[in-house]
């Protein structure tokens, strides 16, 4: 298929101009839009010196840049910090895309280190997020460039991270290409209208800005009208307060297959955040031919389910429960096919909740319930493990957008862009001849794409500061398997009663509710190693038991004949071991 | 139903015949019986299994003999790495497979299911040695194509075979799981105490035990009756708790682990569908029917055979599906279903959530309803064969019927007597009982009969795959230099080129009626010739795209067009075939 209409390719000198586009923001200071700005950082980053165990510039290995990384400078970083952290990360490639580009893992940790609890955190999840890559990242980053300090080191001894930071590689590459758009899909080649012919009916840059904007018609049918505050805004004509529409809105691109839609087939295919087999949403757009049947679903579908240590999943996306945690219903949560968090569970997401504002200080970006399909569920209801999810950020709505009648998120957005002197976000308006459109008004133009999803790339460092904080404190919340108040009690004649109590240190439980009904989900296991000589007299040799809640304990007992030591071990990947020796 | 099966049985006999193998005479030392090949070109005995080498002994023979019929490839790798060898059986000289209508065929996706391959490989057989031979076997191999995957879980097959099991073990293929949970991978699997291959029962003495033997077969164990003591105590599969976990046998060498709950529709986790493995398509031996199914969008029609029970099953899996299956669809299943009943007695045609059990993942649920694929799955042999009876109950394994049949038709050979054998657990214990290959897989003698029945429902359903004709082609001067073309094309099985859901989702490409040889002004779909109501298509007008031609029935299409020359129509249907037709001038 053909991306650019032949008549507006684009020369090499424009190619080259709108690779190096990048919004950013203006580098003069004026002081009155951008005080409120600095005041807000400063206090930031006032709050991270105290909270935090390590400080914003003790990163030096932070590719200083001005912009997101591509998928090469991706990887270059990467093997950078397992490079200079060599004792701590490790870097591998878990599988090549369809469009040839990595599915990174980055591991941190020590010594054993698939054999301590572990969190997972995963960026990239829809391929249009660029910050949630950036998050991932900078967690990364950051966590190893304090090290050193002890409460980190002593963490990293304990805890061990799965950091994949790009999950939709072969769509976030879109950013850096020309055309640039807002993409989901992988490059499985895939018929997304589903009528029989591939990628037959892309984007096409009309206006030759290497952006894929907006396109408006001048027309009595349409439905759209100029925002009457902000004409660059295009919203829908209010009929019940007798407004007339006046244009029709299309996304940037000619009817290529003359099927009446436009731009519904494009070069994208499979989306990451769409492929996954809880609700999978069979045969809607991007979903794939069936769940999982992606490059990208299946290497971390893989990795995880042998992954037994890891107890939860962070993941940057479009869904939200950390700003508000879920709500329990009762009937989703017990039905045969579930689809509400379990009650102890929900109770984890609130405490979880809790942390995280805590640390985004009112920033926190709103709430969302997942999609069907998506990663974030997934993690939850067939892996089994506690699953997070957040933005991570949102266009802070300006007062001057306060009263918009239209309630029109795009002047939202352009108001806060002008109080931040943010440049390059608005394409302006421009007439353009139109095959589709003979004759008539088409005009090109709108917010130009990610702007409104992805923070201009300065903020990133600060928002990055509070969500490494915040997920070092999950960390620390750890289930954590330990034996204590051991007995033993001679009942005479080498018989021997031993007692004990296995207790959960930690605040989260040794597995999720849903995680006990999951077969991966490896089951704290109790095993009694006898000596020569020795018998059980009463007492389970082996035990599979179930989930030991936060801060909780279970005592058990046995009677053993014999004289020298036991061994006893408990635990389970997720929740760590613990071992000991009784001497009868 | 009636009509349909007069018109199914008009399709199927009323063709010119073709030259009928002489069986007036003897043809050398053999007289044919009716029905089977006198003399093969390959012979084989169909009262016995075949090991994954002597079925691949078998494909090559079959590849050798009929060169231009059968065609063997492999279509990938199962987890040990053995070959999930494919047979493409039709008539290869005169048109290109792909662009025949195809009928799926395969057997053995579970471990212990053995005859599901014997029967896969009588379908192809019967199917070669009769082309040319009968007109019927002719006709259909001219016109489809058959791909038969007799093994799809050749480890599975092997192992059952060759290791210690029982009738019912094990269903898996032979990755190693952790059945049990306790973090170890088969460490407490079956023990075959007595070393015969087969896994049985071990019985204790014991007077309080609930257990007796049968007076009239000593046998065979019978519950004590109420408030009465037995002989006996049941203590379970032939097995030692290797692990000392106060269970026997619960963490088997290979993982329990269900291919057929591996497939892409409505896939859910193990705590809801037992046996499902990761995410669908997780398994190498169900990838690469995926791969190559949805390399082959021409099949259209689908048997997957079991055991066991008797039964004709179709789908839905779970109830909330059954809306997929969509009114004119279930009149096609039913129709082929009620044929099945005829001519296989003691088969019930039977829907899976509501006859049997509810099963998320299911390979015919796939087929069906991500495909768009008309597909049953066979239950064979049940304890209806014993006697030609139908059972009260399942009575699975010590049911009298089961000890009757094995001692006046077997002579015992079903059984391993019960013997003394000295427990590590359980001290002085006997062991015995029926071997693995009674109860699910036919009896020799039985097995014939049964391969042949259901090949021949195989062979009737996949006649009713799609056939497209064009059935007339007529053109009209409208002076002025232009023409009307108009061409109607008849789909003359039972079988649309699209089920209902596949209309509902667009899961295939619309069939494509194309005109070649004149300069297309318009065309479009005639929705009334007489009242001239038309569906003008204005893209691309020389190729109209009609969404379906449902079976029995027809479609016309019409074209304006400008300038001379001879014309032809093509139909390119992705599951009802390419048919070209020339204008004869």
């Amino acid at each position: 298929m053909k991306m650019l209409n032949p008549g507006v390719v684009l020369s090499m000198n424009q190619l080259k101009e709108t690779n190096h586009l990048h919004f950013s923001q203006k580098q003069k200071s004026k002081t009155k839009q951008i005080s409120r700005w600095y005041l807000f950082l400063f206090l930031a980053f006032a709050f991270l010196l105290l909270a935090a165990p390590f400080h914003l510039f003790a990163n030096q290995n932070q590719v200083s840049s001005t912009d997101y990384p591509n998928h090469q400078q991706l990887g270059q970083q990467l093997q950078a910090l397992s490079r200079s952290h060599s004792a701590l990360a490790r870097v591998q490639s878990l599988a090549k895309t369809e469009g040839g580009k990595d599915i990174w893992l980055l591991t941190i940790g020590t010594g054993d280190i698939d054999n301590k609890p572990a969190l997972a955190i995963v960026g990239g999840v829809m391929g249009d997020h660029l910050l949630g890559t950036e998050l991932a990242m900078q967690f990364a980053g950051k966590i190893l460039a304090s090290s050193a300090e002890e409460n980190v080191r002593n963490l990293l001894d304990s805890v061990s991270f799965y950091i994949f930071p790009d999950m939709s590689p072969d769509a976030r590459e879109q950013y850096f290409r020309t055309p640039r758009y807002e993409r989901l899909g992988n490059a499985n080649p895939t018929d997304l209208d589903r009528d029989g012919r591939i990628g037959e009916d892309g984007y096409d840059d009309l206006n030759s800005d290497g952006l894929i904007t907006m396109m408006r018609v001048k027309d009595p049918t349409g439905e759209w009208i100029k925002h009457p505050d902000d004409e660059r805004v295009m919203v829908k004509a209010r009929r019940e307060k007798g407004e007339i529409g006046e244009y029709l809105l299309f996304s940037e691109g000619i009817d290529n297959d003359k099927d009446g839609q436009f731009n519904e087939d494009g070069e994208e295919g499979v989306f990451f955040n769409r492929n996954f087999t809880f609700k999978y949403p069979v045969f809607q757009r991007g979903a794939g031919e069936h769940a999982v049947s992606e490059v990208e679903t299946r290497a971390i579908a893989d990795f995880l389910y042998d992954a037994k240590n890891v107890f939860a999943v962070i993941s940057f996306g479009e869904a939200n429960n950390l700003t508000k945690p879920l709500s329990y219903s009762e009937r989703e949560a017990n039905a045969r096919l579930h689809t509400g968090w379990k009650k102890e569970d929900i109770a984890i997401n609130q405490k979880i909740s809790h942390l995280y504002n805590k640390h985004l200080e009112g920033a926190a970006p709103e709430a969302k319930a997942g999609s069907d399909g998506d990663f974030f569920q997934w993690a939850y209801f067939h892996y089994g493990r506690f699953s997070f999810s957040t933005q991570g950020w949102q266009v802070p709505k300006p007062e001057s957008a306060e009263k918009d009648e239209y309630n029109s998120a795009e002047l939202s957005f352009l108001r806060w862009a002008e109080e931040n002197q943010l440049e390059n976000v608005f394409v302006p308006w421009t007439p353009v001849d139109h095959p589709d459109f003979p004759g008539r008004l088409v005009e090109v133009g709108g917010v130009a794409p990610f702007v409104m999803k992805n923070p201009p790339y300065q903020m990133v460092d600060a928002i990055a500061e509070k969500h490494t904080a915040f997920i070092l404190d999950v960390a620390r919340l750890r289930p954590q398997i330990d034996i204590v108040n051991l007995k033993t009690e001679k009942l005479g004649r080498d018989l021997t009663r031993v007692t004990l109590d296995v207790l959960n240190r930690g605040t989260f439980p040794t597995a999720s509710e849903t995680g006990e009904l999951v077969r991966w989900m490896q089951k704290t296991v109790m095993q009694v190693n006898l000596g020569p000589d020795q018998a059980i007299i009463s007492g389970k040799p082996v035990e599979v038991m179930g989930a030991i809640g936060g801060r909780s304990s279970e005592q058990r007992s046995w009677l053993i004949q014999g004289r020298g030591n036991v061994t006893i071990r408990v635990g389970a990947e997720a929740s760590g071991f613990k071992e000991v020796t009784v001497n009868l | 139903m009636k009509r349909i099966l007069i018109i199914l049985a008009f399709f199927a006999f009323f063709k010119p015949a073709v030259a009928q193998e002489a069986d007036g005479r003897a043809i050398g030392n053999f007289f044919k019986a009716s029905g089977t090949p006198a003399n093969p070109k390959v012979q084989i005995s169909w009262n016995r299994y075949y090991t994954n080498e002597g079925l691949l002994d078998i494909y090559r023979q079959l590849e050798r003999a009929h060169p231009n019929l059968v065609k063997l490839q492999s279509i990938g790798k199962s987890y040990e790495g053995k070959d999930l060898w494919l047979l493409t059986v039709t008539n290869h000289n005169n048109k290109p497979h792909q662009e025949k209508p195809a009928f799926w065929v395969d057997g053995n996706i579970h471990a212990n299911e053995i005859q599901t391959a014997e029967v896969s490989v009588y379908t192809a057989w019967y199917l070669a040695e009769n082309y040319g031979n009968n007109t019927f076997i002719t006709q259909l191999l001219d016109d489809k194509v058959f791909y038969i995957l007799p093994v799809m879980n050749p480890d599975g097959r092997e192992y059952y075979m060759n290791q210690p099991n029982t009738t019912s073990s094990p269903r898996s293929g032979t990755m190693p799981l952790d059945d049990d949970g306790d973090g170890l991978k088969g460490e407490d699997g079956f023990d075959d105490l007595n070393g015969d291959g087969h896994i049985t029962q071990m019985r204790r003495r014991n007077p309080y035990g609930n257990w007796r033997s049968d007076p009239n077969d000593p046998r065979r164990m019978v519950q004590a009756p109420p408030g009465e003591f037995g002989e006996w105590e049941l203590l379970g599969w032939e097995g030692i708790d290797r692990d000392g976990d106060g269970r026997l046998n619960e963490d088997r060498d290979v993982g329990y682990y269900d291919h057929n709950r591996d497939w892409g529709w409505n896939w859910q986790p193990d705590y809801v569908q037992r046996g499902a493995y990761l995410y669908p398509f997780s398994l190498p031996e169900t990838r690469a029917v995926r791969d190559f199914v949805l390399a082959h969008p021409n099949i259209a029609g689908s048997i997957t055979h079991h055991n066991t029970g008797g039964m004709l099953l179709r789908g839905p899996g779970a109830a909330e599906d059954a809306k997929y299956y969509l009114p004119q669809d279930i009149r096609v299943y039913d129709a082929l279903g009620e044929l099945g009943e005829r001519i296989i007695p003691g088969y019930d045609y039977l829907i899976v959530h509501k006859d049997l059990y509810t099963v998320y993942g299911g390979q015919i649920d796939w087929f069906h309803m991500m495909r768009g694929v008309f597909t049953f799955t066979s239950e064979m042999f049940s304890r209806y064969y014993l006697f030609n009876e139908k059972p009260q109950g399942w009575g699975w394994g010590f049911a009298e019927d089961y000890f009757t049949f094995d001692r006046y038709l077997l002579f015992e050979d079903a059984f391993v007597p019960w013997e003394d054998y000295d427990h590590p657990q359980f001290g002085k214990i006997q062991i015995g009982g029926f071997k693995k290959n009674y109860i699910r897989n036919n009896p020799g003698f039985l097995l014939e009969q049964e391969l042949h029945r259901l090949t021949a429902f195989t062979l009737f359903h996949a006649y009713h795959t799609p056939k497209l004709e064009i059935v007339e082609l007529t053109t009209n001067d409208l002076g002025g230099g232009l023409r009307e073309v108009v061409a109607v094309v008849a789909n003359t099985r039972l079988i649309p080129t699209h089920a209902g859901i596949d209309l509902q989702f667009n899961i295939e490409r619309p069939n494509y009626i194309s005109l070649e040889g004149a300069n297309v002004l318009a065309g479009m779909r005639v929705i009334d010739r007489d009242l001239n109501v038309v569906e003008e298509q204005k893209v691309n007008p020389a190729v109209i795209e009609v969404d379906n031609i449902p079976g029995i029935s027809t479609v016309t299409v019409k074209w304006i067009v400008e300038g001379r020359g001879t014309i032809a129509v093509k139909v390119d249907s992705a599951k009802g075939g390419v048919v070209i037709l020339t204008e004869d001038e």
